[in-house]
Formats: structure tokens, sequence, C-alpha cells
């Protein structure tokens, strides 16, 4: 899978979850999405998780930054394209 | 032995600073504040003393376990490790409340264990706990040297009651720091802040609260309720954030940048919010280090949410009301999440405002009432429950003309009033000096006034010292 592939996934996945047109870059961070706060934070890892055929560490989802960091996460455990 | 008491800001802490400042050397530096934070913490309970240096090298050993090579051995350390410090907390924090739930449950009668809470015991364990996740997730190596480590577990400025300040937030610090003259003006001017709130204005408003709350709690008015659990709330608020100031600023002499731990919480327009404002570090490390805790195999919203908010509320304390105020915060939080901040945003702003004070203010009430007869009569009396009338004639109408300025103060200071005003002086080069000079002279007034007050009236500790 490619990172291009992931990110298309990834921004049709956030624009279901928080309701609106949403375009990830690798920079991108909670504070830039309204509605993602560390609750929401939980629902976004799950659809993730469910999407691509992968578990992240608590960890992982605790100390994550940015899209970018997701997404590298994402292309090294995925299981599913 | 507090900060705001007289011993320790005119004794301890000038004698502490002399002695860094003559030392030049880094190494002897940490040695005078290792020193004196030991000596702190003699000075508060000195039976538990040996309880913080035990707990403080078996989390050093225990962390260079997680960081070393072995993946079983760590895994094995860091679960021997959360353990450890969780029944550290619950030997001497909950046996007395457990097994008085126990027995209430099974009828037994097993004589509860009268074991006195060891100082600042909820923080520590919670910094420990904080570093050895993070040195687990590879957020900071592990402390090669016992000597730094013992020093951030026992460092004076917040080991008691907070802010729980992370290894990571001091990693650096603990190593090299840089004090100039800004970062000492800085210090004072907190300290002499965080000593102005908790001695002026929650000293002065807890009489009020002991005025409204001591007696008869079911023959209080509809208002006398409100208006009761309304000063609790400001009075918790400049205890702890003045507490916090302090502690901020007592670091900041030493070189030590604290992360903050208020920023105006009643300002806020959702419960979210108010605990994105209020005990910030505490809220932080529940949201990392809990609330993505995998429950069957996979982080679970409603359930993480749960276990925070139940958690928050056992730890101030072990008595159901503090469980309950700690759900009654959680069940708000997850209303506002079903209801979706966009929607929440269309509400009108004052509607917002009033929504959260009378939220706030109740849970306050929850908060103050440790007895369950008390607290019922509280949580009635808020709604006319209690038979009595709206407004409590003159016990209610003395207080508040009695307390005018008081109260009036501490609206006032409660609300980013004075950042507001500076930062509009601070426009014009003339109205910077202006606002420099201001400051100086308020906060040495503030020091002036708070000290007269703590030589004429009794002391009252930092509340947040029994958590």
């Amino acid at each position: 899978m490619t990172k291009e592939a992931v990110y298309v996934a990834l921004n049709q996945l956030f624009s279901d979850i928080f309701d609106e047109e949403i375009t990830l870059f690798p920079e991108t961070t909670a504070k830039d999405i309204e509605g993602w706060d560390s609750l929401e934070h939980i629902n976004v890892i799950h659809s993730v998780e469910r999407r691509f055929g992968m578990k992240f560490k608590m960890g992982e989802i605790s100390t994550m930054k940015c899209v970018g960091e997701m997404v590298d996460l994402i292309l090294a455990r995925a299981t599913k394209e | 032995m507090l900060f705001a008491d007289l011993f320790f800001l005119y004794l301890f802490l000038p004698v502490c600073t002399v002695l860094y400042f003559i030392s030049k050397n880094a190494g002897y530096r940490n040695a005078v504040l290792l020193l004196f934070s030991l000596l702190f913490y003699a000075w508060g309970d000195l039976k538990s003393l040996p309880l913080l240096l035990a707990a403080a090298a078996l989390n050093f050993f225990l962390a260079r376990r997680i960081a070393g090579k072995n993946p079983a051995a760590a895994k094995a350390a860091l679960v021997c490790g959360i353990i450890l410090d969780i029944g550290l907390l619950v030997v001497f924090k909950y046996a007395a409340f457990l097994t008085e739930n126990f027995n209430a449950l099974t009828g037994l009668s097993l004589s509860a264990p009268r074991i006195a809470l060891p100082l600042g015991v909820s923080f520590y364990t919670f910094r420990l706990i904080s570093y050895l996740l993070d040195v687990r997730w590879e957020k900071t190596p592990a402390e090669r040297s016992f000597s730094r480590f013992l020093l951030f577990v026992s460092l004076f400025p917040c080991t008691v009651a907070g802010p729980v300040v992370r290894y990571a937030d001091v990693s650096e610090e603990l190593r090299i720091r840089q004090i100039t003259v800004e970062d000492l003006y800085a210090g004072v001017s907190r300290i002499a802040v965080g000593l102005g709130k908790k001695v002026i204005l929650a000293d002065l408003l807890s009489g009020i609260t002991a005025e409204i709350f001591g007696g008869d709690v079911a023959s209080l008015s509809v208002l006398g309720c409100w208006y009761g659990a309304a000063v609790y709330a400001l009075q918790m608020y400049f205890d702890f954030s003045g507490y916090s100031d302090m502690a901020i600023g007592i670091a900041r002499i030493f070189g030590f940048r604290f992360p903050e731990n208020f920023n105006y919480p009643f300002v806020c327009k959702t419960i979210a919010e108010f605990w994105q404002r209020w005990h910030i570090t505490l809220g932080a490390f529940f949201r990392d280090y809990l609330l993505y805790v995998p429950i069957f195999g996979s982080p679970r919203k409603y359930l993480g949410l749960f276990l925070v908010w139940f958690s928050t509320g056992l730890w101030h304390g072990a008595s159901w009301n503090f469980v309950i105020w700690g759900l009654y915060f959680g069940l708000f939080i997850l209303l506002e999440n079903l209801i979706g901040k966009k929607r929440i945003k269309k509400i009108p702003l004052p509607v917002r405002h009033l929504y959260t004070k009378l939220v706030i203010t109740v849970g306050f009430g929850i908060f103050y009432f440790t007895e369950p007869a008390r607290l019922g009569a509280f949580l009635a009396g808020l709604f006319g429950g209690n038979g009595n009338p709206f407004f409590g004639g003159e016990t209610l109408l003395h207080s508040l003309s009695g307390n005018l300025f008081l109260l009036a103060a501490a609206i006032l200071f409660s609300l980013p009033v004075v950042p507001w005003i500076k930062k509009k002086l601070e426009e014009t080069p003339a109205g910077l000096v202006l606002s420099g000079l201001l400051t100086t002279v308020s906060n040495a007034a503030l020091l002036v006034v708070s000290t007269v007050l703590m030589i004429t009236a009794e002391s009252h500790p930092f509340l947040y010292a029994n958590f």
C-alpha cells in the first residue's frame, strides 16, 4: 500500500467521523480539526484499526503527535489494502 | 510546613536560595536542592520519608530494567512497577475505605486499618507511574543517576500537592539550568500572586463557606445552598491555583519550568473545557495514561471515559462523594460528546455560560459534603426539596452584605481581567513601563498584606495537600 493510498483512505474516514470534508497532511494535528479531542481520538483509532486491519499500542495512541506519525505506523503494520 | 507559611517563606526558602546560588557547580546546586527537598518532606511527614525513598529507589531500578535490552524483563518490570505504585496508593490511601465497604457488603466486621496518609503520596505515585510508562513508550530515556532521579521525585516545589510534573518535563533541567534575573523576578512575582490568592482570597472565602455550610444544611434556603457551593468553588480555585502558582514560582527561581496547572477555568463554555483549564496536569495524566487503556483488546470510548472519571473522583479522596463527584462531571462530558461540538456551538453563549457555571457549582457542593446525609440534604436543598423558602432571609443577606468587596474581588480575579488590562496597557511603550511598575508594586503589596495576614490569622492548610 502506498502512502498516497493511505491518505486517500484516511481523508474519507476522517470526513465520515467529523461529518465534513477533511484533507489530511502529515503535519495535521488534533488542534487543526474541530471535534478531534482526546475522547474522539478513541473513535479515530478504532476506525483506523478496522479499516487497515491493524492495532496501535497504547503508548502510540497516547504519544502520537500528528497524522504523519499515524500514517507511518499504518504503513508498517497494515494488513488490509 | 507548607508554602503559605512564615517559616517557609522567610527562612527555609531564602536560606535554600542563598546556598543554591553560592554553589557554583551544577552538581552542588542539585545537592542543595535535594537536601532541602528531603528536609522539606521530613518536616512535613518524617515517618513517611522512608516510603518516599523506597518508592524512588524501586522505580529507579525498575525503569532501568524497562529500558533494558531484554523484552520479557522490561515488560515484567513495567507490570511490577505499576502494581507497586498503585499498590502504594491502595494500601496507604484506600485501605480503610475498602475495608469499610467490604464490611458493608459482606456483613463482616473486619477492623479497618488506621494508616495516616503519607504526605504527597497521591502526587508522587502518579509522577512515578508516568515516568515508568514514558520510559516504556520511549518518550524519555531512563535516568542513569539515582541522585538526579531522587531530586525529581522529591523536588519540594511539586512533591506535596503537584503540579503532576513528569520526568520528561524536567529531565533536561535536572542536568543543566540557566537562571536569569528575569527568572528570579518572574518566580518571586508568581509566589506573591499565589500567596495572595491563598492567604487573602481563599482563606477569607473559607470563612463564608464555614458559616453557610458549617451548620444544619437541611435548614438552608434554596439560594443559600447555591451561594455556599459557589463560594466554595471560588475558595477551591484560589486555594489550589494559588498553591500551583507558588509551586511554579518557586521552581522558576531554581531554573525549573513547571507545566501550568490552571487557566482561568470559570471562563469555560463546556464542562470538557472546564477540565482543560482546571488541574490541567491531573487531567493530562488521566488522558495520557488511562483513557486509552486497551479494554478487551482496544480502547473503548465510554468505558475509558467511565474509568477516567471514576478514578479522578476516587483520587481526590477515599469517600463515595468524591466518586459521585467524578462521575457527575464524566456524565456531562459524555452528554456534551453525544451532542457534538458543532451543535453545542450553536447554543447562545450566555446559555452555555449559565449551564457550565450551574453544573460546576453543584459539583463543588458534592465535593464539599463527605457525609452522605449532609450531601443528600444539600442536593435536596438546591431544588427546594427541604421545604425551605427560596431566599434565606437574614443569614444570606448578612453574609452577602458583609462580604461584598471580598466576593467582588474573588469573582474579578477568577476571570482573566488582569491579563486583559495588562495586554491593553502594554500596547504603547509608556503603558509597558506603567504595566511593569504596577505589577511590581501590586506584587509587593500582595506580599506585605499576605504576610500581615499570616502573622495575625490562624493558619489554614492548603486543601489539596489532603488528597
